[in-house]
């Protein structure tokens, strides 16, 4: 560019004006053609997905990481494909009778994949580390661990300041990962690019916004389910080359958008809709004009046609929705379905009532160019708002929507949370990230009081969690549009991938 | 004029004036030109292919394409023109005034301008509209910034030459202020020069500013842009993959048409005085219009 600056050269630019369109061209009609086998090496599995912001599970900042982690780290519990959390490194767990004490049975002969050995002490050290580390983005997670005990190699006591029974859901995410504390002993630091845990793989080479490359770790507890010896990971492919790099063997497995899945389709692709925790969000600051009128806030939520939004930005893969879950996942509350339905009649009305009247000026705020907020603005002018759109990058999206929540309405998309009870703290809790107005009503206070303090496997913490939505759901002003299944295309090579709700995860994965 | 005139007897200049006549007649009145709302959004049609009510198709909300790029055009030019207008007034002034403002302002614009030549342009204009947020005016006052070094160096290269002539020598003695040396003299000489110059960085302007619509930096949405429509169609290649041609190819015949008049100009002019010998016999204006014209 400065060359340019300096030296401008009109030929040049004629040629890349030429070059521009004959590679769009060649681009366009290359778009035909069958999937193979994506010439992929047969014991090496390539993903497109996303690559960590740290392969230390405690200084990672997005949640999105947890499924690259997840390859390299084991938790004492794990996630089973509806979400619940199963035995991972610890083979049982038992709550004292208050619940303020968890004891986990870790297996024998545990090690990491630098072939020490991963005892309770480990374990213990791990914990502590997560809570107490001065650079901790977990430590609000483990707020409530009092102490930790190893009295014997297997057994890790957990002491809790109060009651509470999402300890084994927490643990089987990115809060619960265990980390060998010979490396965050040594070199804490390092932890960032070099992952030092006892999960299905190891890493052996990674180039930062490139690519990871890793092998199968034969210490991993259930090292027998782990099928194939080598994986890469890359970051998330272009809608636009997806496809493309199917065919040509860069990836084999790779996540696409919802406009890809004909193509991919027509290409030969397996193509797998797997239900997950993501949500596309609407966050709403009540303390910013014109939603600080309840009435404005409530004709949002009537003013949005969620079905005419998944029909154009996921072309209809996904769920209209009107809560934080997914149909099947414990704390959906069916009665919900429908709440806010599409009525512009009742938006206008509302809006009319308002302080701030039909033409009240709203500012649609968004980290990303696309369609989602241009039809928003459409819908939102249709009822009488005045609404605008400011696109802010997205390196200022984390520091402007959830440290200043300094934007009335912004495009947000939740990735959903280990524990029930942490999802409710994300986006609704008084400190959650996804709460700019800071506020939460009494009663959904209690009622996720009440489901940290409820068993797991009580019998009534369906109940109890669902409670707690309907109460989010009616009193706080997210405005939920619909559920972002992962969308998996992968080569004839790579078996079906096991559905996943929470994290994926590759066990049993084969390649031919 | 006569250069123009000269131009303009090139066909390649006639064509590029036709493109940039059509171009100019879209910036105005684009919307009223425009078949249909551009931003009128159709669920019911969406990504359609071209047909008698959509002649170029519609895009992923179901807008009528032909409309917006005829609509696109207006903040496509003023966003260019933005930016070359900041480019000219900034390089200009600085590189003229680093010849009459002492030592110490030349040395400071020297550096200055080495400085701005430094700069990745994409990260910079990030960073600008980082602090004064997102929008057209911002994006193009750094764009515009970043240029400015081109006329710094060209106005300064050519007011070199001139004020070393003895004419403009003569005119201080004879106690004529630098305003009316630089109006009577400087101007008229330079002209054309800043003409081509301006022509050529429009044209890299217009790609520019184009690349950050298509980063989402500068226009907002719904407001049309090429690049914007550009960045949008890549999403849909799978069921559109002749979409981005069509914005693609406005944007490559537009500064197409650009560099041919600036080559056309400056292939018909003389430019750039830079011979700065002693006056021949006759008028100050006699020796001017004798000088050589080097490129």
């Amino acid at each position: 560019m400065n060359t340019a600056l300096s030296e401008p050269s009109r030929r040049s630019f004629l040629g890349l004006g030429l070059a521009t369109g004959s590679s769009l061209l060649l681009a366009a009609c290359g778009a035909g053609g069958a999937a193979g086998s994506g010439g992929a090496s047969a014991d090496t599995l390539k993903w497109g997905w996303a690559l960590p912001t740290s392969w230390d599970p405690v200084t990672s900042s997005a949640g999105w990481d947890v499924h690259a982690l997840s390859l390299v780290y084991a938790g004492l519990t794990k996630h089973d494909s509806q979400g619940t959390a199963v035995p991972a490194l610890a083979e049982s767990w038992a709550y004292s009778e208050k619940g303020s004490r968890v004891t986990f049975k870790l297996r024998s002969g545990l090690k990491f994949s630098d072939g020490t050995t991963l005892d309770a002490t480990a374990v213990k050290k791990s914990i502590e580390r997560g809570r107490d580390a001065p650079k901790s983005l977990i430590a609000a997670q483990l707020a409530d661990v009092k102490t930790v005990s190893a009295p014997d190699p297997t057994t890790v006591v957990i002491d809790l300041r109060s009651p509470n029974y999402q300890i084994p859901s927490l643990f089987a995410g990115k809060t619960g990962m265990v980390v060998n504390p010979a490396a965050f002993e040594s070199n804490a630091a390092g932890l960032a690019t070099k992952p030092a845990g006892a999960g299905p793989y190891t890493l052996t080479s990674y180039v930062e916004n490139s690519q990871a490359t890793l092998k199968r770790n034969p210490n991993y507890w259930d090292a027998a389910s782990i099928k194939v010896a080598n994986f890469q990971l890359f970051p998330l492919p272009d809608a636009a080359t997806v496809i493309a790099g199917l065919q040509s063997g860069r990836y084999n497995v790779a996540q696409i958008p919802g406009s890809q899945v004909a193509a991919a389709k027509a290409a030969g692709l397996e193509v797998q809709v797997i239900p997950s925790l993501v949500v596309a969000v609407l966050d709403v600051n009540i303390t910013k004009p014109p939603f600080d009128d309840p009435n404005a806030a409530l004709a949002l939520k009537f003013a949005v046609d969620r079905a005419a939004l998944l029909k154009t930005q996921q072309f209809g893969i996904g769920e209209v929705s009107y809560q934080p879950f997914p149909k099947g996942y414990v704390g959906y509350d069916p009665a919900l379905e429908g709440i806010y339905a599409y009525d512009p009649a009742k938006a206008r009305q509302l809006l009319a009532k308002s302080k701030y009247g039909i033409g009240a000026p709203v500012t649609i705020t968004a980290s990303a160019t696309g369609n989602l907020p241009q039809q928003l603005q459409a819908q939102l002018q249709a009822v009488g708002f005045k609404p605008t759109i400011e696109t802010i990058p997205q390196a200022e999206a984390t520091q402007t929507f959830y440290i200043q929540h300094s934007k009335a309405l912004a495009v947000d998309g939740f990735a959903g949370r280990d524990s029930t009870a942490q999802t409710f703290q994300v986006l609704f809790g008084a400190e959650g990230l996804m709460n700019p107005g800071r506020t939460t009503p009494p009663e959904l206070n209690a009622a996720v009081q009440k489901i940290v303090q409820t068993p797991l496997d009580d019998p009534k913490y369906p109940q109890v969690v669902q409670a707690a939505t309907a109460a989010a759901v009616r009193t706080m002003p997210n405005v939920f549009l619909f559920t972002t299944p992962r969308i998996l295309a992968h080569t004839t090579s790579v078996s079906p991938l096991p559905k996943d709700t929470v994290v994926q995860r590759f066990e049993g994965v084969t390649l031919t | 004029m006569r250069t123009l005139r000269r131009a303009l007897r090139l066909p390649s200049a006639r064509l590029s004036a036709v493109v940039l006549v059509v171009v100019a007649v879209a910036a105005v009145f684009g919307h009223w030109l425009a078949p249909l709302d551009p931003l009128a959004q159709d669920s019911a049609h969406v990504l359609s292919g071209p047909s008698a009510g959509h002649l170029l198709g519609t895009d992923g909300l179901g807008r009528d394409v032909l409309s917006r790029l005829v609509a696109g055009t207006s903040s496509s030019i003023v966003a260019t023109l933005e930016a070359v207008g900041t480019a000219l007034l900034v390089g200009i002034v600085l590189g003229i005034g680093s010849l009459w403002l002492g030592r110490g302002y030349e040395w400071a614009s020297l550096r200055f301008v080495d400085s701005l030549q430094t700069l990745p342009y994409v990260v910079f204009v990030v960073a600008v509209v980082g602090v004064l947020g997102n929008g057209l005016t911002q994006a193009m006052l750094a764009i515009g910034l970043l240029y400015s070094p081109i006329f710094f160096r060209v106005s300064r290269a050519a007011s070199l030459a001139l004020l070393r002539a003895q004419y403009v020598e003569a005119a201080e003695l004879f106690g004529a202020t630098r305003l009316w040396i630089l109006r009577t003299h400087l101007w008229s000489k330079i002209l054309p020069t800043i003409a081509v110059t301006a022509a050529q960085a429009s044209a890299e302007c217009l790609l520019a500013v184009q690349s950050l619509s298509f980063l989402g930096i500068g226009v907002q949405p719904p407001a049309p842009t090429w690049g914007g429509m550009l960045a949008d169609d890549l999403g849909f290649l799978a069921q559109q993959p002749w979409a981005p041609l069509i914005p693609a190819i406005t944007i490559m015949i537009t500064v197409g048409a650009l560099n041919a008049i600036a080559d056309a100009i400056s292939d018909s002019a003389d430019l750039l005085v830079v011979d700065a010998s002693p006056p021949q016999p006759g008028s100050a204006q006699e020796v001017s219009d004798a000088a050589v014209a080097v490129r």
